[in-house]
């Protein structure tokens, strides 16, 4: 089977820190990971990782067959990635930015798709030309999503993507992951938010001082026995 | 995805309410530094014209007198400025601008403006090259200082990158986006000071004017393109933007201000001047070895009857064609002049030697590969200087020898009589022709090659340091 996330042996070692240790994971087309962990854990270095922002110290990263390290370039055609706290250029509007992004990307999208991509990620439609420095940090999140989705990429690596989110924005926001996963999207979420883990995930997996300590499919366990779960191996 | 990020970093750019004030400030000063350069320049420019004026017109209409006489009573040389000394006055304010052209003695070029004017100008003038070379520097560095530290502490890199784009091709957006918002700061005082130079009507336009300052233009270009491809490249490598900027305004510090003062004073300890004082007394003292033309009893001068009253095949003064004073006068001015010259020669060769040293330190420090080739193209620089000055000579030794030879011409007895005033409106007049830009491109060749050289090797070095730069 030809997994879309593949990380193999992956570990990544600082001077005086250990971040990841040998990190072996799969995530297939369709499937949601979501990595669980205190802060410090593991989470941001995996998704750095596979974006190939840093260089791992042994094992290798790959995204849709290709090693990160050998193809940083072709891998990001493949992936989308929202970071935790979405920080866009604070002097183009939302549509500006937008629009700038995905052009990066290689989408040139006329402005009526553009301002829908950014409505269907609930960006208001009175917002989309003002400048983003005015934007709270929920609307930023919204852009940041409505970038990743006019992308088209196969892959999501999100970096607690529904921190700011208000709780109606992050049941759209679960939505849209399941329709992105029904698509045959892969998705790799790093959140601290165990019951969103459990309502979107297919698995989830349990980090701990740089290592993956556990893997579940969510199918099995409810969001109590999970939190139950994750309090174990925090303590 | 380079025009790309360049339009996003432009737009950015303009809509920065910090970037619309500092631009705005400097646009403010290059507009009246390109104005009062212009009032300043049409000012003395016609102070000079009416003072030649009034000097040939003072020379031609002597009375009836002895050509002597007129040798002494001398002329004077006003160096006319150059177009574009209104956009860089260069070494002009504090070298002089008039000559006292008269016999035997070859005057040092006196009255500069910084002799008439207070201490202040020893900080230099609010001149277009002034803004040009230090304020636009500034403004560049407070405009791109953040330019990769500001990406990487708000995270937009990361999200940049996400897309498929390089760091270099995030830097050369950045380069292309900013070099434009530098050039809509610049160009508007540019264009007005073309529109000064060619519609002037003071302004011998032409095209070696037109010429010198396309040249001019590009070598600003160059100069800025260096400092914006520098400061995004310091950028890329701090960790911080407060590190960023702290580095590249000591980087201005090093450049505008220290290495040029010490450059300055490493080549006026290397290569010493002599003091003026002691320049006139070597003169006078090698001057004595010639004819005296006003000793009759001058031993060479004796030598120089006797080798005249041989050649004419006379046995006494009174019967020479010529006027013995007037042969030996020719001969002391010949013999003077060649003295004058020669110290001349070894002291401009020393200021040379001193100027040189600073030409090479622009291979270390752009400010001053842009300073000898701004100056150079305006037509202010020190070698403009010396071409003034040894067309002043020239003129000043043959108007002399001519009037030297009036007077050998006029036979003995010649002090006893006078030539007419219709004489005097027969000699040539003092007019300068500034060199032409042919003439002062072989002279560039060191700044120009120093500049392309900075631009060059900080887009390789550079770039090549920005992709191996951290992005997490």
């Amino acid at each position: 089977m030809t997994y879309l996330l593949e990380a193999r042996e992956l570990r990544k070692q600082y001077a005086d820190k250990l971040a990841l240790r040998e990190l072996n994971l799969q995530i297939a087309p369709g499937e949601i990971f979501c990595l669980l962990g205190q802060n410090g854990a593991g989470k941001s270095t995996t998704i750095n990782l596979f974006l190939g922002f840093i260089a791992p110290t042994s094992g290798a990263a790959f995204v849709g067959g290709l090693e990160v390290a050998a193809n940083p370039l072709e891998i990001k055609k493949h992936l989308a990635y929202i970071p935790e706290n979405v920080m866009l250029y604070p002097h183009l509007s939302g549509l500006e930015n937008l629009a700038l992004f995905s052009s990066l990307a290689g989408f040139k999208y006329p402005e009526s798709e553009l301002l829908a991509y950014l409505t269907d990620a609930g960006l208001p439609t009175e917002a989309v030309r003002r400048r983003v420095g005015t934007y709270s940090k929920g609307m930023r999140q919204k852009v940041g999503i409505a970038i990743a989705v006019a992308k088209h990429a196969k892959v999501l690596l999100l970096d607690e993507p529904t921190s700011g989110l208000d709780p109606k924005a992050s049941n759209e926001f679960s939505e849209l992951l399941r329709r992105l996963s029904e698509q045959g999207t892969a998705v790799l979420m790093a959140t601290h938010d165990i019951f969103r883990a459990k309502e979107v995930g297919t698995r989830v997996g349990i980090m701990r001082e740089g290592e993956l300590v556990d893997v579940r499919p969510t199918a099995t366990l409810n969001a109590q026995e999970l939190e139950q779960l994750y309090l174990t191996y925090m303590n | 995805m380079i025009q790309t990020i360049a339009q996003k970093e432009f737009v950015s750019t303009l809509r920065d309410r910090r970037f619309a004030v500092l631009s705005g400030l400097v646009l403010l000063l290059l507009l009246a530094a390109t104005l009062v350069g212009r009032a300043s320049y049409r000012t003395l420019q016609q102070e000079r014209q009416l003072a030649q004026q009034t000097v040939n017109d003072q020379f031609r209409n002597q009375p009836a007198r002895h050509p002597h006489r007129v040798a002494h009573y001398g002329s004077f040389a006003f160096r006319p400025k150059s177009g574009l000394s209104l956009l860089d006055s260069g070494v002009d304010s504090f070298t002089g601008s008039v000559a006292y052209l008269e016999a035997h003695q070859q005057n040092s070029i006196n009255f500069s403006q910084a002799q008439q004017a207070g201490s202040l100008i020893r900080f230099g003038e609010m001149t277009v090259a002034f803004v040009l070379q230090l304020l636009v520097p500034l403004l560049i560095i407070f405009l791109c200082f953040g330019a990769f530290t500001e990406e990487r502490e708000t995270g937009t890199l990361k999200l940049l990158l996400s897309q498929g784009v390089t760091l270099r091709q995030v830097a050369w957006g950045k380069i292309v986006g900013y070099s434009r918002a530098v050039a809509l700061v610049v160009a508007p005082a540019l264009v007005l000071a073309a529109a000064l130079l060619f519609t002037g009507e003071e302004f011998t336009g032409g095209p070696d004017l037109v010429a010198r300052l396309v040249l001019f233009v590009v070598g600003y270009a160059v100069y800025f393109f260096v400092f914006v491809v520098g400061a995004v490249v310091v950028s890329a490598w701090q960790a911080s933007s407060r590190a960023a900027l702290i580095t590249l305004l000591g980087f201005w510090i090093l450049g505008c201000i220290i290495l040029p003062k010490a450059t300055a004073n490493l080549g006026a300890t290397l290569y010493p001047t002599i003091t003026k004082a002691q320049m006139d007394a070597e003169v006078h003292e090698q001057a004595q070895h010639g004819i005296d033309g006003h000793d009759p009893h001058d031993q060479r001068a004796e030598a120089l009857k006797a080798a005249l009253l041989k050649k004419y095949g006379v046995d006494s003064e009174e019967k020479l064609p010529v006027s013995l004073a007037g042969v030996q006068m020719a001969a002391g001015e010949e013999y003077s002049a060649k003295v004058y010259q020669q110290h001349f020669a070894a002291l401009n060769a020393t200021y040379e030697q001193q100027n040189r040293l600073s030409n090479w330190a622009g291979l270390l420090n752009p400010y001053q590969a842009i300073r000898p080739l701004s100056m150079g193209l305006a037509g202010s620089d020190f070698a403009h200087y010396v071409h003034f000055q040894q067309a002043a000579e020239a003129y000043r030794y043959g108007l002399v020898q001519r009037l030297n030879g009036l007077q050998a011409s006029m036979g003995h007895g010649d002090k006893e009589r006078r030539l007419g005033a219709d004489t005097w409106r027969e000699l040539p007049v003092f007019t300068y022709q500034a060199p032409s830009l042919g003439w002062v491109l072989p002279r560039l060749l060191l700044p120009v090659a120093a500049l392309l050289l900075w631009a060059v090797g900080l887009c390789w070095l550079g770039l090549r340091l920005i992709s191996k730069t951290s992005v997490a």
